[in-house]
């Protein structure tokens, strides 16, 4: 399923959806992460202004107030009552304020301790407390002396007040001036409100960004009076160590907040993860500088909840884009796979396996349909093919039954050998199908032997059937009795009789005596015999006529031939000589001549079936194009005479095969030159084995010498290895280095120019070396 | 056969006159070869093969001969044959053989020519 084009286009489909999908939304997540970032920023910075500001307002108000007190006592005289009743009803009406005081100097109190009455807040009601009947003088006390000493109002220094509310504030202090008549300016009172840092810090806290943020506020000196902790307020900053800033940094953020001028600083959470910041800037109204700490984390949240949301968005949508994908595809490819499927079927031979059903005109379902009329054409084509073969497979036994009936009509049915007188006689046809129209016969009678070799025009069957009819005429008219030319007279009238398709049949009828070896026959156009007599091999002349069966009362010329000892007669059909190879050259009249003089001292079967292997060389792989018959007749050497001899390898080789070589042929009466020069080439050839086919000495060398009318042959056969001297390389140069002469290399010339014909075959493991020559003057005549 | 080697030297005219008679084949062969190998390693101007009375000779013998006449040619020197029998003549002819050697068809034919290479020597 790997390579199914279903997984591959859903793979693929998904594959670019998701890229498509991703790429939009990281764009789209790029732009309004952006967005976001620009909008919290803005927000935080809108958030720290207000509560800045109201800040500031609510610092204002205090100091509003204490001035206006301040401005009051300036102008009027009042009564202590009436001081008292003010200032109470300051206390009481400004929640803000914890205490005020109004602390007049002493040179214009009438008791010498002075005049300075202070109201608090002390547990939800408002309390009294008389500074001047305190222990310490109030004109001693920071928040008296320094707004005097500066000559404007100011903020204190938070300190924690002992003897009025006993808590952490701070005190604006508002110096009140008087002139008196002489026109001097002198400190008349302080006035001062307190504010407790519960109060201020109170304020400060809602100055916060996230939830773990807290505001910083410090004095001008740079004591702490509003931290995350309770315990580090009224501390000095430098006293606390802070995780993740160093002291100089803290310096460097004071004096510059001191300035006015604000700075940000960005440092590990100390308690969490990420990083935080704090901002430090200064209130306009009191000069302190303010500040906050805060997690970017938790001001970044809103940005982290939206990329969870997006990336679980695109997730779901990619989800569901793949399962859409993969339901389509499955549908629409589900026809390809069954087709598939069933493809498979058909290619092992189901040819009735079900076709997915085709539903629409799209290409899936006409390629089902399709693929539905073809495999009905196919199962019919088979079915027809079966009977087809089945037709072709009962001809072909009806066939070779018609061979064997056929060539149960020749003699050996279609090969045979026969030998009685001296006389060996052999014939073979092999039609080109698996029927033909050649033939042949022959039988014996007395001292008579009759040969018939023919051949019907065309070939298969039709020449079959004619040949049927040829032989059985053949059979019944032609014989010893009666001459050759007579005999095809009569048997031409026979076929001709109701020869409507004008078949017609080349014919050689021979009769021979046997004891005289005179032939008399009689040929109907059939190719002309060869014979070979005495090593040389001549095409027969002789008179024809026309062709049996085309036209009645022919006249058929005899002809007569005398056959001597040892001759052979070869009568073939055209089948041989006009056999063609691949590049169309016919085998031809001399080539088989040639061949049938090559093969003349072997018994007649083998030189037969040496000519059938010659004419199968020659044709190659082609099929054969024509019925072939061939007929070999010996006629009986009684003068062939054989002389055999095994010689061990070994020293003095040569002079015993010369001795025997020559009282062989002295007992033969050959001629003395011929007995020399048989001698010189036996020599040359033991040489050659002795020193080439690679055999120890004691091992045997056999020689065969054979001398018939006219003809002398020598054969050489050893166990060697294969080496033929005529082929393999040892042959010398003529006229060159004799250095390069190897030896038996200048006695292969020898050999060849002393002998008229030289052949070497290798036989079951035999070098077998064959020389003829042909002689004159040996006792050996044949008769007369 | 056998083979009857027979060596005259004339030192005067500085020839080796050498006589075969018998057959020289493979068997006898290698014999001749040693024999001759000697004449002509005497240094003779002139080597004489006399094959008078040579009644057969085959390829293993014409090499002795061939290796013969080309160790003399290449010194200078002169390898001849004479008296050759018809038959010994159609074997020398196959084998093409004579362009490194003088042939005297009989003992006339040699004669004639020591006398002119005696004048030659005499200054004549």
């Amino acid at each position: 399923m790997k390579n199914s084009i279903t997984t591959r286009l859903i793979v693929l489909l998904t594959l670019a959806l998701a890229v498509i999908m991703g790429g939009g939304m990281l764009l789209d997540y790029r732009l309004s992460r952006q967005e976001l970032l620009t909008r919290l920023n803005e927000e935080a910075l809108v958030e720290i202004g207000v509560a800045v500001s109201d800040m500031e307002n609510w610092l204002n108000g205090i100091e509003a107030t204490t001035e206006l007190l301040g401005r009051i006592l300036e102008q009027q005289e009042y009564s202590h009552e009436g001081l008292q009743q003010m200032l109470r009803d300051v206390v009481v009406n400004n929640d803000e304020i914890f205490g005020a005081a109004i602390a007049v100097n002493s040179k214009f109190t009438e008791d010498a301790r002075g005049f300075a009455p202070y109201y608090y807040v002390d547990n939800g009601t408002v309390s009294y407390a008389d500074l001047a009947g305190a222990g310490a003088d109030y004109q001693k006390q920071p928040w008296y002396s320094t707004p005097i000493a500066a000559g404007k109002a100011l903020w204190t220094e938070p300190y924690f007040d002992t003897g009025g509310g006993e808590v952490n504030m701070t005190t604006f202090a508002v110096p009140v001036y008087r002139i008196d008549d002489k026109g001097n300016r002198a400190a008349y009172a302080v006035v001062t409100a307190d504010v407790a840092l519960t109060a201020l810090q109170r304020v400060a806290g809602q100055l916060h960004l996230g939830e773990s943020s807290y505001s910083l506020l410090f004095s001008k000196e740079g004591l702490m009076m509003n931290t995350r902790s309770q315990s580090r307020v009224m501390k000095h900053y430098s006293e606390i160590s802070y995780r993740g800033v160093d002291l100089d940094r803290w310096h460097q953020m004071f004096s510059q907040a001191l300035r006015g001028e604000p700075s940000t600083y960005d440092f590990p959470c100390p308690e969490s993860e990420g990083h935080c910041t704090i901002r430090l800037g200064r209130l306009k109204t009191t000069g302190w500088p303010i500040g906050l700490v805060y997690n970017q984390q938790e001001v970044l949240s809103p940005l982290h909840q939206y990329q969870v949301k997006t990336f679980i968005l695109g997730a779901v949508t990619l989800l569901l884009m793949a399962i859409t994908v993969y339901l389509l595809i499955s549908r629409l490819t589900r026809p390809l796979q069954q087709l598939s499927i069933a493809t498979e079927h058909m290619a092992r031979g189901e040819m009735d396996v079900a076709l997915p059903q085709a539903r629409g005109k799209d290409e899936v379902s006409r390629l089902v349909r399709s693929f539905n009329s073809m495999n009905k054409d196919l199962k019919a084509y088979i079915g027809d093919l079966e009977t087809a073969t089945a037709n072709r497979s009962r001809l072909e036994g009806e066939l070779t039954a018609a061979r064997d009936i056929q060539m149960s009509m020749l003699p050996g049915s279609g090969e045979a050998l026969w030998q009685q007188n001296g006389i060996d006689l052999w014939a073979k046809v092999r039609p080109a199908k698996t029927v033909g129209g050649d033939l042949y016969t022959y039988f014996q009678s007395d001292t008579h032997l009759f040969v018939a070799v023919g051949d019907v025009s065309d070939k298969g069957v039709p020449a079959a059937l004619f040949m049927a009819r040829a032989i059985s005429l053949i059979q019944q008219l032609a014989g010893t009795a009666t001459p050759p030319d007579k005999a095809m007279a009569e048997l031409n009238n026979a076929l001709e009789r109701d020869n409507h398709s004008c078949m017609f049949v080349t014919l050689f009828l021979g009769v021979l005596n046997i004891s005289s070896g005179q032939m008399r026959f009689a040929s109907a156009g059939h190719t002309a015999p060869s014979l070979l007599r005495a090593s040389e091999v001549v095409t027969v002349a002789q008179e024809t006529g026309p062709a049996l069966g085309l036209a009645e009362d022919q006249v058929y010329p005899i002809n007569v031939l005398q056959l001597l000892k040892g001759d052979r007669l070869a009568v073939y059909t055209d089948g041989i000589d006009e056999a063609f190879n691949d590049k169309k050259e016919m085998y031809g009249v001399d080539r088989f001549n040639r061949e049938l003089q090559a093969c003349g001292e072997l018994p007649v079967k083998d030189a037969g079936l040496l000519l059938f292997n010659s004419v199968d060389m020659h044709t190659g792989d082609l099929p054969q194009s024509d019925d072939i018959t061939l007929l070999l007749l010996q006629y009986p050497s009684t003068t062939k005479q054989i002389e055999n001899q095994s010689f061990q390898l070994g020293s003095g080789l040569t002079g015993r095969v010369q001795a025997w070589l020559e009282a062989t042929l002295e007992q033969w009466k050959v001629a003395p030159e011929s007995i020399m020069e048989f001698d010189l080439v036996a020599e040359e050839i033991v040489t050659n084995v002795q020193k080439y086919a690679g055999l120890e000495a004691g091992e045997l060398l056999g020689l065969t010498v054979t001398v018939t009318a006219g003809s002398l042959a020598l054969e050489a056969r050893d166990q060697g290895k294969p080496f033929n001297p005529f082929e393999d390389g040892h042959r010398s140069e003529l006229g060159a280095d004799i250095d390069s002469a190897e030896i038996g290399g200048l006695g292969v010339h020898l050999i060849t120019q002393l002998t008229d014909r030289q052949s070497y075959r290798r036989e079951n493991g035999y070098n077998i070396l064959r020389v003829e020559k042909g002689i004159t003057g040996s006792g050996t005549e044949p008769p007369a | 056969m056998d083979l009857t080697t027979t060596v005259a030297i004339d030192e005067e005219n500085s020839v080796a006159r050498v006589a075969l008679a018998g057959a020289l084949n493979t068997d006898t062969a290698p014999a001749f070869e040693l024999r001759l190998q000697d004449v002509v390693a005497a240094g003779h101007e002139l080597t004489v093969l006399d094959m008078k009375d040579l009644d057969y000779i085959s390829s293993a013998g014409l090499r002795v001969i061939f290796k013969a006449a080309k160790q003399t040619k290449s010194s200078g020197r002169k390898l001849a044959a004479a008296n050759r029998k018809p038959h010994i003549d159609k074997v020398f002819e196959i084998l093409k053989a004579l362009p490194d050697m003088a042939v005297f068809a009989n003992d006339q034919e040699l004669d004639d020519y020591l006398d002119t290479m005696q004048r030659k020597a005499k200054g004549e």
